[in-house]
C-alpha cells in the first residue's frame, strides 16, 4: 500500500523578506510572461494576481497601536482548499484534487467559463480572455511527484517557504506562533476543511489586505452544487416519472368521439 | 391538410415558437453537458466542452431575442390572468388530474398554459439576465455574480419542469394539440374540446379561418 | 516521499567537471522528437545539467541550466540545492536567469556599428569590426602616447584612452583586461568596484592588512548580534540575509540603521533611521561609549591590535583637522603620523595603555567628542535609541559572543567612505570581533565578480593581487619594490609583504614571460606611470572626457551613462570621443549615448561599436563573491549567433593591435609586442583555463623549492603550476598573474575552483573543500585572533581554530606559525607592517582617525563638531558642471539613492528582463508622508526631483517609512531614488537617470563618488 502522503506549505510572513523570489521563479517554471505595468506609488507588482501572475506579494504598510510603522509582506496564491469552492463549480472537470490533495488546474480541459473565479473565497483564479482559459497556482505538482519542491519552496532564500507532511507542517506553525507570541496567529488550517497552504501571521487576519477573515465555500455554491443539482436531477426525473404514470393513469386528453359532447354524452341523441 | 381543419397559429406563432423552443433545447443540452461531470461527453460531440460553451452562449443570444419577440407577441393573451374563470379553471386542475364533468372555459389559453408562458417570460428572462452576467462576470462585484449561478440552475430546474409538462401535455397529453404548432391547423372537435370558449367566441364572430374557405376580412385579435 | 530542495536537480559530479545526470538511474536515451510536447519537467528531466552562479550581487549563489539536448539550447534555469550558500534559494534577480539566454528577444547577436553623425545602428561582423578597432587604438595611443612627463620622467602613458569595466566579466577576462590596458599604457582605467567598493580596500586595508570581506556569508549564522548599517541587505544581498534569519533562529539580534525603513528593516528586531551622511557621528559615539563603559576585549586590544603603541610627540587633531595640513592642495603631509621607535627599530609600546599619547588614549580623547547629545544632533537619531544600539552591539566584546557588522554602498559611496568602514573596523578591533566565528567586517560587494575584478586590478592604482601601480618618480624596479616592501624590525610581526618582490616580479613575468629580464628590470619600464599625487580613476576620467582630452572608451559590461556620477557631465563627455568600444549582452544608454533626448546626433562625430559578448553561463571560467570564493562555472551553451565571451573580444582586439605594430612599428612598441599573449586553445577560441593557470602561476624553469621549517626540498618542473604563493620568486624563476590567486590549482594541475566538497568539519560553515577561497584556501581572515596567546580559542563553543600540540586544528590559520605567545609565533595581522590590528591609520588621505565631516552637499552650514564643514582632503573638480548648493532653500531636501532587489545597479541588465521590469517597472522616488503632504504630492503622481546639476522626473511613492529628522534644532526631510533608469528601455516615459542629480566628488582616499547624502528639490511635475 503506497498512499501519497498530504503535503501542506507554509507560509511564514515573518521570516518574508519581499524579494520576490517565488513570484519570478513561478514565472520561469511555469513559462509566464513578464507584462509591462505602471508604477503607482508602491513596490507592488502587478497590482493583482493575473492570469500570468499566480503568486504575487503584497505591500502593506501598518501602523500598530503604538503608532509604530511596520511593513507587512503576503505571499498571496492558491491555498489549495480541502474543500475547494473552484473544483465544486468547474464544469469540465480542469480544476481537480490531485492525488496529493492539492487543487490542480488542467488548462487543457478548461472551457473559460470563470465560474471558479466568482466561486473561490480567496479571490484567485484569474482569467485570460485572449485564451479563454483560468490560470492559477497548481502548488508544482509535477515538481511534487517527481519529489522536488514547488519553484517558489525553493527560491526562498530565508525560508519564509516550507513544504512538507501536513501535520508537521501544522506543528511548526503552532510551534512559530507560539515563539512569536502576541497576536500571532495561523492562517489557513481551520477552514474550508483546511488549506493545503497555511500562514503563520504577524497580526490577527483583518489586518491584513485582500485577506478574507472567515472564508468559507460561498453559501450560493453551497445551495447550487449541494441543493439545486441534486434537487434538480430530483426535479427532472419527478417530471418525467410523473408525466409517463399520469399518462398511464389518467391517459390522455382525447376529443370526444363525433357526436358526443364533453362528457361523453351524446350529442343529439345516442 | 385537409378540409374540416381550421386555422390557430399563423407562421410568425410558428417559427417564433420553434426558434424558441429549439434554442431552449439547445440550452438545455449544452448547459447540461457543462452541469454534470456524466454529461461532460456531451463536449466530445461539437469537439470540445469549450466549444460547448461557445454554442451555449451564442444559442442563448438566440434565445433572448426570440423570447423578447414572443413575448412581445402573446404576453396579452397569455400572460394575463383573468379571474374568475382561470381560478375555477385551476381549482378543477383543468380536468387533468381527475375526472371533472364540465372543465370550466377559459380564454384562448388556459391558466395551465398562461403559467407555462409566465414562466417561459419571466424565468427565462432570468436565465438571460443570469447568464449575461455569467459570460462578462468581470464587470460585476462578485457578491452579485456568485448568486447568479445557483439562480441559473434554478430556472433550468423550473423551466424544464414546465417544459416537459408542456411537452407531456402538448403531444401524447393532449392528442391532436401538437398540430397547432407545426402545420398550424387543428380539427374543429379537438380545439373545441381544448379551448371551448375562444372557439365559441370565433364560431360567433365567424373568425374562423377553414381549410380550403376564404377567410372573412376580421381582425385576427394578435398581431 | 521526502520533499527536500534537492531532487535530482543535483551534480553528482566530482572535481573536474563532468557531470553526472540525474539520480534516476534511468539511461536516458533522449527522445527527442518529442521534447516539445513534454511537459516542463519531463523536458527538465531529460536535459543536460550544468552548474553556474549568479551574475548579480556577489553572494555567489549556485545555479542550474538544464541544456536540451537536442537544441543545445537552455530551457531551464533554478537554484542549485547542493551550494552551501543559496542551497537552492534564489532572490528575484536570481530566479529571472533564464531571461538572459537567448531566449531574450534583446540579446545583442551582432557586432553593431554606429559611423559618425549617423542615428543608427548598422550590423557588421567580426572581420570588418576587428580591424577597425586596431587601427583606431593604434592610431590614437601613437599619436598621444606620453614617453616622458613634464618633469622628464619615463611615463610610458597614453592619457586620451579611457578604459571602465568590467566588474560582471570573469576573473580570467578580467585578468585578461587589466594586461591589455597596461600594455596599451592605459591609466585611466577603472571599473565599477570604484564606485562601489572601492573604500573597502582602502579602510580594511588600513585596519588589518588586506582589503577584503573578512569573514563569509555563511558564517553570520554564527554571530550574536548584527549589525546592518550602511546596507539595506535583505534588499540588496537576499541569499547573504538568509544567513542573517539563520543567526536570528539561533537567538541573534539584528539591528538596522538606515535613513530608511526598507524590506531589510522589517525583519530586523528594531530600526534606527539616521541621516544619511552621519555615520562616523553615530559610530564614534558608539568607540566612546565602548571605551568609556570598557565594554572592549582587553586581550584582545592589548595584543592582537596596536593600541599600546605610542604615536610621535608632533602628531596633534585640532578643530577638525590633523597635523600636516596643506589647505592650497587640500592633502596631508603625513610625517607626524609616525610612531615613536625603540632603538631596535621596533614601535614603543605602553601595554598599561595608560599613555597620553598612546593610540588608545590618543583614540578616547578624539571620540570623547562624540557625546550623545552631539550624535543625536548630527544624525537625528534619538539618544534612546543610540543607548539600544551601543548596548547591544558592545555586548559582544566578551570572548564568548560575536558581532559582525554588515555593510555595502551606504557606506562607501560618501566622502567619507573608507572613514565609514574605519569606525567600524575601531569599533569591532575594541570588541575582539574580527578574525572570529561570526565577526568581522562584511563588506558585501556589489558585483557578481567585484571581488576578483578588484583583485586583478582593473584599477588604475593598483596591480594585480593589490600591488600598487608604479608612480613616475619610481624609475626603476628597485626603488619602487624598497618604497613598496614593508619593513618590520619585530621578530613577532610576519610582515607578510616583504614579499612584494616575489608577487611584482612573477606578475612582470606573467606578462612579458621571457622578455622579461633582470637585464630590462623584467619590463618595469614599459608599464605606464601615474604622475606623482595624480589620480585617474572614473571622476577623473570623465572629467578628462567632458574637456575633449579622452579620444578613446573601452566601455565593458558597463553602463556609465546611467551609473557614473553627474550624468549631464558624463554624457557630455561622451559626444566628445572619437571612438567607443563597447562589450555587452545587451544594449544601454551608455552606447547609444549618441541618441539620448535632447542630443545633436549627427554632429555627434564618435564612432562607436557594440560587440555583443556571451552571457555568464554562456562561458566557462571563475568569479569570487565577496566572501572570496573563487567558483568555477561551466558553459552550458554557446552565445547566440555572432556572440562570444569577453576575454576571446579581448584576446582578438589586443592581437589585431599587436599585429599592426609587429607589420608597421608605432610608438613605444614594446610593452605590445612583448606581451605574453597565449590565451586561445586549440580551435582559436578563449581558454580560460589556459588564463587561470597563467594567473595562478607557473614555474618557468625547473626549481628547487626549499621548506626550511619541514626541512625538505621539493622540484618543481618548468610548466608546473605553483602550488600556493609561498612558492612564487622574485629572481624570474615564476609567473603569476596574480599572487592572491596562486594556489587555485594544485601542482598537479587539479582546478581547485571546480571542487564541490560539502564538508564542514567545525560546523561553522566553512566548507574548506568548496571551491577556492584566497588566500590558500582560508575562510576567515585574520583567524588567529579566535584563539589567545596560547592557541586556546576564545570561544570553545565556536571553534575556528585551535593549536593542538603542533599543529593548527580548524581553518587555514592566518599565517602557520605557532601562537603568539610560544617559540616562533607571529602577530595575528600578518598583512601588516607591524603584524598588529591598526586604529590609527597612518596611511590615510584624510586623517589617521575617522571624523565626522558633512557632505560635499548637505543641509548645514556648519559641522557641529568642528570649523571644518566638509572632508578637508577631497578633491572639488570645477568645470562649469560641478556647482554645488548646500543648505539652500533651492534644495532643501536630503536625498539617497540606492538599488533595489528587482533591479541591478543600472538596470542594464534587468530592464530588458520581463519579469523583472514587471515587478519594478518604473523610476520613483520615496517621500515621506508628511513631506508629501507638505508639498501636496499624492501617491503615484509624477514629480519632478532635481539638483543644482539637473532634473528628472519619477512617480512619487508617499510612505510612511520616510520620517523627517530634527538636525540642529531643525527638520531636515530625507528622501530616496533608486538608479535603475534610464531612458533607452523601456522607453515609455521620460524618466532619465537619477544621477543627473549627483556630484562628482568621491572619498578622499578611494574617489568612490558620494551617491547618497547630497541635496535635491521635489516637485509636482
Amino acid at each position: 500500500m503506497s498512499t501519497k502522503p498530504e503535503l501542506v506549505k507554509l507560509i511564514d510572513t515573518t521570516l518574508c523578506t519581499a524579494c520576490r523570489g517565488c513570484q519570478v521563479a513561478c514565472k520561469q517554471w511555469n513559462e509566464m510572461p513578464g507584462l509591462r505595468t505602471k508604477q503607482t506609488g508602491t513596490y507592488q507588482n502587478p497590482p493583482d494576481l493575473q492570469w500570468n501572475t499566480w503568486t504575487l506579494i503584497r505591500f502593506q504598510e501598518y501602523l500598530d497601536e503604538n503608532k509604530k510603522i511596520h511593513w507587512l509582506f503576503r505571499k498571496d496564491g492558491c491555498m489549495h482548499c480541502t474543500d475547494a469552492a473552484c473544483v465544486k463549480v468547474c464544469p469540465s472537470g480542469a480544476l481537480h484534487y490531485t492525488p496529493l490533495k492539492t487543487v490542480g488546474l488542467d488548462r487543457n480541459k478548461c472551457i473559460g467559463c470563470k465560474e471558479c473565479v466568482a466561486a473561490c473565497p480567496f479571490h484567485i483564479p484569474r482569467y485570460n480572455a485572449s485564451t479563454d482559459k483560468v490560470y492559477k497556482c497548481d502548488l508544482c505538482y509535477t515538481r511534487l511527484t517527481e519529489g522536488l519542491p514547488p519553484a517558489c519552496v525553493k527560491s526562498c532564500p530565508t525560508g519564509a517557504l516550507t513544504i512538507g507532511e501536513k501535520n508537521k507542517m501544522i506543528k511548526k506553525a503552532y510551534a512559530r506562533v507560539k515563539q512569536l507570541g502576541g497576536d500571532a496567529n495561523v492562517y489557513g488550517d481551520k477552514f474550508v476543511d483546511g488549506t493545503h497552504v497555511i500562514y503563520v501571521l504577524q497580526y490577527k487576519p483583518e489586518v491584513y489586505d485582500e485577506l478574507p477573515v472567515k472564508p468559507s465555500v460561498p453559501l450560493s455554491v453551497v445551495i447550487w452544487k449541494d441543493l439545486l443539482k441534486p434537487l434538480s436531477l430530483l426535479g427532472a426525473g419527478g417530471v418525467v416519472a410523473g408525466s409517463f404514470v399520469h399518462y398511464m393513469l389518467h391517459g390522455p386528453k382525447a376529443p370526444p368521439p363525433e357526436g358526443t359532447n364533453e362528457a361523453g354524452k351524446t350529442e343529439g341523441g345516442e | 391538410m385537409r378540409k374540416g381543419l381550421v386555422q390557430v397559429t399563423d407562421g410568425k406563432e410558428r417559427l417564433g415558437h420553434w426558434v424558441l423552443a429549439i434554442s431552449c433545447l439547445c440550452l438545455c443540452v449544452t448547459g447540461l453537458g457543462m452541469m454534470f461531470h456524466s454529461f461532460n461527453f456531451l463536449g466530445t460531440l461539437v469537439g470540445g466542452l469549450a466549444n460547448l460553451k461557445m454554442i451555449h452562449n451564442y444559442v442563448g443570444l438566440i434565445f433572448t431575442i426570440s423570447l423578447l419577440v414572443m413575448i412581445r407577441m402573446w404576453w396579452r393573451e397569455a400572460g394575463v390572468f383573468v379571474f374568475p374563470e382561470d381560478m375555477d379553471w385551476i381549482k378543477a386542475a383543468g380536468g387533468y388530474l381527475w375526472h371533472v364533468d364540465k372543465v370550466p372555459e377559459t380564454g384562448k389559453y388556459n391558466p395551465g398554459q398562461k403559467a407555462f408562458f409566465l414562466v417561459v417570460a419571466i424565468f427565462g428572462a432570468l436565465m438571460v439576465v443570469s447568464g449575461l452576467i455569467m459570460w462578462f462576470p468581470s464587470v460585476f462585484p462578485v457578491g452579485l455574480v456568485r448568486w447568479m449561478y445557483p439562480l441559473h440552475a434554478l430556472g433550468f430546474v423550473v423551466i424544464f419542469a414546465f417544459f416537459f409538462v408542456h411537452l407531456y401535455l402538448g403531444t401524447i397529453g393532449n392528442p391532436g394539440s401538437v398540430q397547432a404548432m407545426t402545420t398550424g391547423w387543428m380539427e374543429k372537435p379537438v380545439l373545441k374540446m381544448l379551448h371551448p370558449k375562444w372557439f365559441k367566441e370565433m364560431e360567433e364572430k365567424g373568425e374562423f379561418i377553414e381549410y380550403g374557405v376564404e377567410p372573412k376580412p376580421k381582425e385576427t385579435g394578435h398581431h | 516521499m521526502q520533499i527536500t530542495r534537492r531532487g535530482f536537480l543535483t551534480m553528482t559530479g566530482a572535481v573536474g567537471g563532468g557531470v553526472a545526470l540525474s539520480t534516476l538511474g534511468i539511461n536516458l536515451n533522449p527522445v527527442r522528437a518529442y521534447a516539445e510536447e513534454l511537459d516542463k519537467m519531463q523536458r527538465v528531466k531529460i536535459a543536460k545539467q550544468t552548474t553556474t552562479t549568479c551574475c548579480y550581487c556577489s553572494c555567489g549563489c549556485g545555479l542550474i541550466c538544464s541544456v536540451d539536448k537536442g537544441t543545445g539550447k537552455i530551457i531551464n534555469i533554478e537554484g542549485d540545492a547542493d551550494h552551501p550558500i543559496n542551497e537552492g534559494a534564489l532572490c528575484a534577480k536570481g530566479s529571472g536567469f533564464f531571461q538572459m539566454t537567448e531566449a531574450n528577444e534583446h540579446r545583442l547577436r551582432k557586432v553593431l556599428y554606429r559611423g559618425p553623425g549617423g542615428d543608427k545602428w548598422e550590423e557588421k561582423d567580426w572581420e570588418w569590426a576587428l580591424p577597425r578597432m586596431a587601427r583606431l587604438i593604434k592610431d590614437t595611443r601613437d599619436k598621444n602616447f606620453i614617453k616622458h612627463n613634464a618633469k622628464g620622467e619615463l611615463v610610458n602613458r597614453c592619457e586620451a584612452i579611457g578604459h571602465y569595466g568590467s566588474s560582471n566579466v570573469d576573473n580570467e577576462e578580467c585578468w585578461l583586461i587589466t594586461t591589455m590596458a597596461r600594455a596599451l599604457g592605459i591609466v585611466y582605467m577603472d571599473h565599477q568596484a570604484r564606485v562601489c567598493h572601492s573604500p573597502s580596500v582602502g579602510a580594511l586595508a588600513e585596519s588589518f592588512g588586506r582589503g577584503s570581506m573578512t569573514n563569509h556569508y555563511i558564517d553570520m549564522q554564527n554571530a550574536d548580534v548584527i549589525l546592518i548599517m550602511g546596507s539595506n541587505m535583505a534588499e540588496n544581498h537576499p541569499m547573504g540575509f538568509r544567513w542573517v534569519t539563520k543567526a536570528q533562529e539561533r537567538g541573534a539580534k539584528v539591528i538596522h540603521v538606515d535613513p530608511r525603513f526598507t524590506r531589510t528593516s522589517a525583519r530586523c528586531d528594531f530600526h534606527v533611521p539616521l541621516r544619511s551622511g552621519t555615520d562616523i557621528a553615530f559610530l564614534g559615539g558608539m568607540i566612546s561609549y565602548i571605551i568609556e563603559n570598557q565594554k572592549y576585549f582587553k586581550e584582545y586590544v592589548l595584543n592582537y591590535t596596536h593600541a599600546s603603541f605610542i604615536v610621535d610627540e608632533s602628531f596633534y587633531f585640532k578643530d577638525g583637522l590633523y597635523s600636516g595640513y596643506d589647505a592650497g592642495k587640500r592633502k596631508y603631509n603625513k610625517d607626524t603620523w609616525v610612531y615613536e621607535y625603540e632603538a631596535n627599530g621596533i614601535p614603543r609600546r605602553d601595554m598599561t595603555l595608560a599613555h597620553p599619547r598612546c593610540v588608545f588614549q590618543l583614540m578616547r580623547a578624539h571620540y570623547s567628542r562624540y557625546t550623545l547629545d552631539k550624535v543625536s544632533s548630527i544624525t537625528g537619531v534619538s539618544k534612546e535609541n543610540l543607548l539600544k544600539v551601543y548596548e547591544i552591539y558592545s555586548s559582544t566584546g566578551v570572548p564568548g559572543k560575536a558581532g559582525t557588522e554588515c555593510y555595502a554602498l551606504g557606506w562607501t559611496q560618501h566622502t567619507v567612505g573608507v572613514e565609514n568602514i574605519r569606525a567600524m573596523t575601531l569599533v569591532q578591533m575594541l570588541l575582539g570581533n574580527v578574525g572570529i566565528a561570526g565577526g568581522g567586517i562584511n563588506a558585501m560587494r556589489g558585483e557578481p565578480n567585484v571581488q576578483g575584478s578588484t583583485d586583478h586590478a582593473i584599477l588604475y592604482h593598483i596591480l594585480p593581487g593589490y600591488l600598487k601601480t608604479p608612480s613616475a618618480s619610481l624609475d626603476t624596479l628597485e626603488k619602487y619594490l624598497t618604497k613598496y616592501t614593508p619593513v618590520s624590525h619585530d621578530p613577532k610581526s610576519a610582515n607578510y609583504y616583504s614579499n612584494y618582490p616575489k608577487f611584482m616580479v612573477s606578475l612582470l613575468k606573467s606578462w612579458f614571460d621571457a622578455k622579461a629580464t633582470k637585464e630590462n628590470d623584467f619590463g618595469y619600464s614599459w608599464l605606464p606611470k601615474m604622475d606623482d599625487g595624480k589620480h585617474y580613476s572614473t571622476m577623473h576620467m570623465f572629467d578628462k572626457m567632458y574637456e575633449g582630452k579622452i579620444k578613446g572608451f573601452f566601455c565593458i559590461g558597463a553602463d556609465n551613462a546611467v551609473s557614473s556620477p553627474n550624468t549631464g557631465k558624463v554624457r557630455k563627455g561622451l559626444e566628445k570621443l572619437d571612438w567607443l568600444i563597447g562589450e555587452n549582452i545587451f544594449d544601454n544608454e551608455t552606447y547609444q549615448f549618441w541618441q539620448a533626448p535632447g542630443v545633436d546626433t549627427k554632429n555627434i562625430k564618435t564612432e562607436v561599436f557594440l560587440l555583443p559578448a556571451s552571457a555568464s553561463m554562456e562561458k566557462e571560467g571563475s568569479i569570487s563573491n565577496s566572501g572570496r570564493w573563487v567558483q568555477w562555472k561551466q558553459k552550458a551553451c554557446d552565445g547566440p549567433d555572432q556572440c562570444i565571451p569577453v576575454g576571446e573580444i579581448e584576446i582578438k582586439i589586443m592581437q589585431a593591435v599587436k599585429d599592426l605594430y609587429a607589420r608597421e612599428g608605432g610608438v613605444q612598441p614594446e610593452p605590445i609586442l612583448n606581451l605574453y599573449w597565449d590565451y586561445l586553445d586549440k580551435d582559436g577560441h578563449f581558454s580560460a583555463t589556459k588564463t587561470a593557470q597563467r594567473i595562478n602561476g607557473v614555474f618557468l624553469e625547473d626549481t628547487v623549492i626549499e621548506d626550511k621549517t619541514k626541512g625538505t626540498q621539493t622540484l618543481y618542473k618548468k610548466g608546473q603550476l605553483v602550488p600556493g604563493f609561498g612558492n612564487l620568486q622574485a629572481d624570474g624563476k615564476t609567473a603569476c598573474g596574480n599572487w592572491c590567486y596562486s594556489g587555485s590549482y594544485t601542482a598537479d594541475g587539479i582546478n581547485k575552483m571546480m571542487s564541490r566538497g560539502k564538508e564542514d568539519p567545525t560546523g561553522l560553515g566553512l566548507f574548506p573543500n568548496w571551491a577556492f577561497a584566497w588566500p590558500v584556501g582560508r575562510r576567515i581572515l585574520y583567524n588567529r585572533c579566535s584563539v589567545d596567546l596560547n592557541g586556546k580559542p576564545y570561544n570553545p563553543k565556536r571553534k575556528l581554530l585551535e593549536w593542538k600540540g603542533d599543529k593548527w586544528v580548524g581553518d587555514v590559520p592566518d599565517g602557520p606559525w605557532p601562537p603568539q605567545a610560544l617559540e616562533g609565533g607571529k602577530y595575528p595581522f600578518i598583512m601588516q607592517r607591524d603584524g598588529l590590528g591598526a586604529f590609527f591609520g597612518q596611511g590615510m588621505a584624510d586623517g589617521p582617525f575617522p571624523e565626522h565631516y558633512e557632505p560635499l552637499e548637505g543641509p548645514l552650514t556648519r559641522n557641529p563638531m568642528s570649523s571644518q564643514l566638509i572632508n578637508p582632503a577631497i578633491e572639488i573638480f570645477s568645470s562649469d558642471r560641478d556647482k554645488i548648493e548646500r543648505a539652500s532653500e533651492k534644495f532643501p531636501y536630503v536625498i539617497t539613492t540606492y538599488s533595489c532587489t528587482e533591479h541591478w545597479c543600472s538596470g542594464a541588465l534587468t530592464r530588458w528582463q520581463s519579469w523583472l521590469l514587471e515587478a519594478q517597472p518604473e523610476q520613483y522616488i520615496e517621500i515621506g508622508d508628511v513631506l508629501a503632504k507638505e508639498k501636496g504630492i499624492k501617491n503615484g503622481a509624477r514629480v519632478k526631483v532635481s539638483s543644482v546639476r539637473g532634473s528628472v522626473t519619477a512617480v512619487a511613492m508617499v510612505t510612511q517609512r520616510l520620517k523627517p529628522f530634527i538636525i540642529e534644532g531643525k527638520t531636515v526631510h530625507q528622501v530616496g531614488m533608486p538608479f535603475n533608469y534610464g531612458w533607452l528601455f523601456p522607453g515609455d516615459n521620460k524618466d532619465d537617470s537619477t544621477n543627473f542629480l549627483t556630484p562628482t566628488v568621491g572619498c578622499a582616499n578611494t574617489f568612490c563618488p558620494e551617491y547618497k547624502a547630497f541635496m535635491v528639490n521635489v516637485e509636482k511635475a
